[in-house]
């Protein structure tokens, strides 16, 4: 045996050992890939799912919030509406006074607005303003009550009285204006469970 | 009342800060609502805080900005401020006194309420033990909210308090039931974006429509703060014991509303109590507070979530000091936690559900509950301790079981404390969580928790 | 001649009216439409100053007040066992059948059910002799009260003309008839007497006997005696109503009054859902069954706040008077003081400290001094107590302001909570380095007599380890723990063992929310013993380690809750088991 096969015959032995060493380290890490792969689809599926089920959560999301202002959308229309015939029926109601006869029974209306302005300010010795319209009936209501006077100035109302003390520190308004904007939530009250909104 | 009302009275003797003192007036009662009319026409509201002698003193809750002595009328409405209510309230946006923000009409009422209320009588009331699930982690495993509870959030400025209060409402529900939960959420003087952001939330998750917002915002008046909470509750009160409604209110900024009232005292000249607050602060937070609840034979609920913001974040500042006397346990966001970027930053040991107990357990959520949240607050105690510790002897100095409960500390703030702003977690969850923290820690550690449970649960 | 005035000013609870010469201080009057109850406070020409005990909104100048003639005084009777009142003594039951879930306005209501039928058995016959005090008949009230039927402390009393035999009575019926000097006077079951003045009593005896509670850190530590004072004060959190509560239900003494003043709604519902269920450990009857209840809470009116302290002190009295331990249980005097503040404040006077009357101090006073431990008046000759019970809410938990530095003046024992130990979770949060209690001398007899010579011996020595704890403390915070020498090291091991197994106590624990003061007193040895035997363990050569990994450690901290009342012979076992680990640690045989 030469000095040069002997080391061939090294180089050999080396080659196969390492190249089994290689041989095996291949497998193995073929193996760990398998293994990662497998391991890896499992949490692959769950990713996969997390985002289906992120997109379901949206859009579940946006269907509640579509649901839920639709409803409200519908509620809010029938409000304005009953806001609208509220308005209507107050218009009506107006025109209706302001063209009423100032009959005998205006006139006690009228007398009963003035006594009960005078009662709350506990004094009679007030002034009283009423509109051009209701000058005369009014006249004839103050003239009864001893103190009052009527005001030669006019004030913007459908009908009634405003009663002010005479030394100006209180007054009170009992204007039909007045009255009826104390109404008004029992009309709107009255006027919605027409249109089924309220709980009644 | 029965008193008529509707005298207006011209003579003004004296308006400092929000009062006006009106003179003259010898038919006025007290706590009466006013109508203030100025010179221009404008009408602001108010009510009588003292009266007699001759003399009305009135709060002006739109301030007296404008105000002049002549000229301007103050009109005694005969009756005590009224909230209306009906059904319509919800789905919609009232200003701080209760009147439309959403530039509809008002709502058609069903009934007009004082916005006072009245006493609960205790005798009456039904001990509040039904567990409400939040989906926070922190707050059902530890720090359980229950119907009919009052639990506030105590904060500090800038902190994610009204992030958290937002994820409460909108994930708040009972499990085993289909009981859903109307919101009431009061805006007390806080910044429109934190209202926006609120409606938001509410908006995309659909609840919106069975909640109601009350918006006193910063810009708003200030006095307007006193009424704010006290409409919210009212309207509150009638869909939980009219409707039979489950509620959850929500007031941010009680701050706010203490500071409003200060303002008050200060202009009546009082004599002050701490830090210029007036003596009668805690009487005054209890009417609010206490207002929360449930009622024998009522099937609804009020369950309250205040926000206040501690000034400093000092906690023994009178308002957080005197609400943590009135209400049932605290939720305090801690500013090291927060500037961890941990959400929610509740610092679990200075925070207490006093009703918890009666909440949880078999029945309601799981046998172990009370145990393991008590194994858990005793280990992060402990956790705490020995960050400290390590702090001065460094982490080399310390046994083997301190490095455990530094390894729960760590566990616990990432892994139970912190979650995201919509992550609804379910109460087993959240147990399972409390169990997997305590799990960092040698079984013979677990001296709060039965050894039944240990077997069943401990994870090796 | 009653006093009928017109109302002048208004605001808030306060309410000022003209026409008012006839009526006398404290004299209870009508005001206003509605008719709400007041109280007069102040008398200055013929305007009276009155505070209003309900909600004053919509009240008018104008209205009218009319005067009773009569102070504000409570029913002493049958029938106030096991009712829950308001500050004025009314029942909330009542107030609900007439105004619902929520308090009204202006209802008046009798204290207890009139028409409801007590048996009762007389005591005296006709042609005795009787005075003011004595005792003339029993009622049985509730499964633990005996009723006394006594003769009014104000009777002028005389010779029993006529007395009802045995039978069932109303509350209406006329039970006796009184003769002296040829005047008349009858009696009935029941009473009526002025809340702001202490009834009269024979003699007064020194607090001697300890109330015992079954909380380890009050009865063994902190003790507090049959007609002594305490008071409880702490920030929020710190788990004082807790206390309070443990309190009401443990103490064994007779008559429990539980007063919220300006407290939260649902801790008055907590006691009237629990205390039914709960069995009086003495007696096994329901603890309702001996126990009053009067809420007044924070958002109910807040002059009834101030009235509700001595609506319930006085009931308290009544019950001593027919010689029981009674024990009053206050939370919170805070808000009583602070009542007192927002009348003073309305009535423009002078402030003292944070706003406080200048008679915050001496009606504190006042309010401790009806404690104590007393002989009746009147025959049978008999023995009664109240102890009282304050907690304190100080504003910040600060310890300086004026409601606790007032009240330490007047009490004995001072429980003081400690946030610190409340947020670690140390319940209940008594910090044993800043309370104290001024009876520890009196009642240590009772001890050694009853439990064990050695009691204040071995109370002592644990409270010295914790000294010790505490001082080593303050080097640990610098240097860490193992700057100390083993038996330094012991010392912080037993002191820790000390806060668990002994400080500590679950009120939610079927077991440990009751200590009986055998248990106690053994627990406390048995830890003595550990630290005596650990420090000679480890001058025999024992290493701190091997002390430290004693199986018996778990076992003496868990005994609280393991071992009952009526297992002791378990906490026997448990001594011998530690004195066989120490043996074993030093390498000592046992013998057997």
């Amino acid at each position: 045996m030469s000095s040069n096969s002997g080391l061939e015959s090294t180089i050999d032995q080396v080659l196969e050992r390492n190249s089994s060493e290689f041989s095996q380290s291949l497998k193995n890490s073929l193996t760990d890939a398998q293994k990662t792969l497998s391991d890896s689809l499992p949490m692959l599926e769950e990713e996969y799912e997390k985002i289906i089920a992120d997109g379901k959560k949206e859009a579940d999301k946006i269907e509640k919030q579509i649901i839920g202002s639709a409803d409200l959308q519908s509620r809010n229309k029938t409000l304005l509406i009953v806001q609208e015939s509220t308005d209507k029926v107050l218009e009506k109601a107006k025109e209706k006074i302001s063209n009423m006869d100032r009959n005998s029974e205006y006139s006690s209306l009228i007398a009963k607005l003035l006594t009960e302005a005078t009662s709350a300010l506990n004094t009679s010795d007030v002034i009283v303003f009423t509109n051009s319209k209701d000058k005369d009936v009014v006249q004839s209501a103050v003239s009864s009550i001893s103190g009052a006077e009527l005001s030669n100035d006019t004030i913007d109302c459908m009908g009634g009285v405003k009663v002010t003390s005479k030394d100006g520190s209180m007054s009170f308004d009992n204007t039909i204006d007045a009255r009826i904007e104390l109404l008004k939530p029992l009309i709107r009250k009255d006027i919605a469970a027409q249109f089924n909104l309220g709980n009644n | 009342m029965s008193n008529q009302g509707g005298v207006q009275y011209s003579k003004i003797a004296e308006i400092k800060g929000p009062l006006v003192i009106v003179d003259g007036v010898d038919n006025a009662a007290f706590d009466e609502l006013v109508e203030i009319e100025t010179t221009e026409g404008e009408r602001r509201l108010g009510k009588v805080l003292e009266v007699g002698n001759g003399k009305a003193v009135v709060q002006v809750f739109e301030g007296t900005t404008g105000l002049s002595v002549s000229g301007t009328n103050a009109k005694f409405v005969g009756k005590v401020m009224e909230m209306p209510v009906s059904e319509q309230v919800l789905g919609r946006v009232f200003d701080g006194l209760g009147r439309a923000k959403d530039g509809l009409p008002e709502p058609v009422a069903d009934s007009f309420l004082d916005i006072n209320g009245a006493p609960m009588n205790p005798e009456q009331r039904e001990y509040p033990k039904d567990f409400i699930q939040t989906g926070v982690s922190v707050i059902d495993g530890m720090l359980t909210l229950v119907r009919g509870q009052k639990l506030p959030i105590f904060s500090g400025s800038g902190m994610s308090h009204n992030i958290l209060a937002a994820q409460i409402a909108r994930q708040a529900a009972i499990i085993g039931t289909d009981d859903s939960f109307a919101v009431v959420f009061a805006a007390i003087g806080v910044q429109y974006s934190e209202a926006e952001y609120f409606k938001r939330s509410l908006e995309e998750s659909g609840a919106l429509k069975r909640s109601v917002l009350f918006l006193n915002l910063a810009d708003d008046p200030a006095i307007e703060r006193i009424i704010t909470p006290r409409v919210a509750l009212t309207v509150a009160e009638y869909l939980a014991y009219d409707l039979g409604m489950h509620v959850l209110v929500i007031l941010t900024d009680m701050t706010n509303y203490a500071e409003a009232l200060r303002e008050i005292s200060a202009a009546r000249e009082e004599v002050p109590g701490r830090k210029g607050y007036p003596g009668y602060l805690y009487t005054d937070l209890s009417t609010i507070y206490e207002r929360a609840g449930r009622l024998k034979g009522k099937k609804g609920s009020v369950t309250q979530v205040p926000i206040l913001t501690m000034p400093s974040d000092d906690i023994t500042h009178p308002i957080p000091d005197l609400t943590g006397y009135i209400t049932e346990g605290q939720l305090v966001l801690g500013r090291d936690l927060f500037r961890q970027g941990v959400y929610p930053p509740i610092n679990i040991l200075m925070s207490l559900s006093r009703i918890m107990k009666d909440g949880i357990g078999e029945g309601s959520t799981r046998a172990d509950h009370q145990e393991i949240s008590n194994q858990n607050y005793d280990a992060y105690s402990r956790a705490q301790e020995v960050r400290a510790l390590a702090g001065i002897v460094g982490k080399a100095g310390l046994t083997p079981v301190d490095l455990n409960y530094m390894n729960f500390g760590d566990e616990f703030e990432k892994k139970f404390l912190t979650q995201a702003i919509d992550e609804n977690r379910t109460i087993e969850e959240t147990l399972g969580l409390q169990w997997n923290c305590v799990s960092k820690l040698p079984k013979n550690e677990l001296t709060k928790v039965k050894d039944k449970y240990v077997d069943q649960y401990y994870k090796e | 001649m009653v006093a009928q005035g017109k109302i002048v000013w208004i605001s808030g609870p306060a309410v000022k009216a003209d026409g008012m010469a006839d009526a006398k201080m404290y004299e209870t009057v009508s005001v206003g439409d509605s008719k709400l109850i007041g109280e007069v406070i102040r008398l200055t020409g013929d305007v009276a100053f009155i505070q209003v005990y309900e909600s004053t909104s919509g009240l008018k100048p104008g209205e009218p007040v009319v005067g009773t003639g009569d102070p504000l005084s409570v029913f002493l009777g049958p029938g106030i066992i096991g009712q829950i009142y308001d500050g004025i003594q009314r029942p909330l039951k009542d107030l609900a059948a007439k105004s619902g879930s929520f308090i009204g306005r202006g209802i008046t209501t009798t204290p207890v059910d009139m028409t409801k039928e007590y048996h009762f058995n007389p005591t005296v016959a006709v042609g005795d002799e009787v005075e003011a005090g004595n005792i003339i008949g029993t009622v049985p009230e509730s499964s633990l009260i005996e009723h006394k039927i006594l003769v009014p402390p104000d009777h002028q009393g005389g010779k029993i003309t006529k007395i009802v035999s045995e039978g069932d009575y109303n509350l209406d019926t006329e039970i006796a008839t009184v003769e002296k000097d040829g005047q008349t006077s009858t009696l009935m079951m029941w009473h009526k007497w002025p809340v702001r003045q202490p009834r009269p009593y024979l003699k007064r005896y020194d607090p001697t006997v300890p109330l015992l509670t079954g909380q380890r850190v009050i009865d063994t530590f902190f003790p507090l005696a049959k007609g002594g004072t305490g008071s409880i004060p702490g920030a929020f959190g710190t788990g004082k109503t807790v206390t309070l509560h443990q309190i009401a239900k443990w103490a064994d003494s007779q008559v429990v009054v539980y007063i919220g003043c300006g407290e939260r709604g649902n801790e008055m519902t907590e006691v009237l859902v629990e205390f039914p269920e709960l069995k009086d450990p003495r007696t096994g009857k329901p603890l309702m069954d001996r126990t009053v209840l009067v809420a007044n809470t924070s958002n109910m009116p807040v002059a009834a706040r101030e009235a509700s302290i001595y609506t319930g002190v006085t009931i308290a009295e009544y019950y001593r008077d027919m010689g029981y331990d009674v024990v009053l249980v206050a939370d919170s005097t805070s808000r009583w003081a602070e009542a007192l503040r927002e009348m003073s404040g309305r009535l423009e006077e002078m402030p003292a400290e944070e706003g406080y009357p200048s008679y915050l101090a001496s009606r504190l006073a006042e309010f401790y001094e009806r404690a104590g431990r007393v002989q009746a008046r009147g025959s049978p000759e008999r023995d009664g107590s109240v102890s009282l019970v304050g907690a304190v809410s100080p504003s910040g938990g600060d310890f300086t302001e004026p409601v606790t530095t007032h009240t330490m003046r007047f009490i004995k024992t001072f429980w003081a909570l400690d946030a610190s130990l409340a947020y670690s979770r140390h319940y209940p949060s008594i910090n044993w380095m800043n309370s104290y209690s001024g009876y520890l001398a009196d009642i240590a007899k009772w001890w050694s007599e009853n439990i064990s010579k050695d009691w204040l011996d071995i109370r002592s020595q644990t409270y010295g380890i914790l000294q010790r704890e505490d001082t080593l403390k303050e080097i640990v915070k610098l240097l860490g723990p193992e700057a100390l020498p083993d038996e330094e090291k012991l010392i912080l091991e037993v002191a820790r063992m000390i806060k668990i197994g002994i400080l500590q106590q679950n009120s939610f624990d079927d077991v440990d929310t009751y200590c009986s003061p055998e248990k106690q007193f053994k627990l406390m040895k048995l830890q003595v013993d550990f630290y005596n035997k650990g420090q000679q363990a480890l001058k025999d050569g024992a290493s701190l380690a091997d002390i430290r990994s004693m199986d018996v450690i778990s076992l003496l901290l868990k005994a609280r809750m393991d071992v009952k009342d009526d297992e002791m012979p378990k906490l026997d076992k448990i001594e011998t088991d530690m004195i066989e680990q120490f043996n074993s640690v030093t390498g000592v045989k046992v013998q057997n």
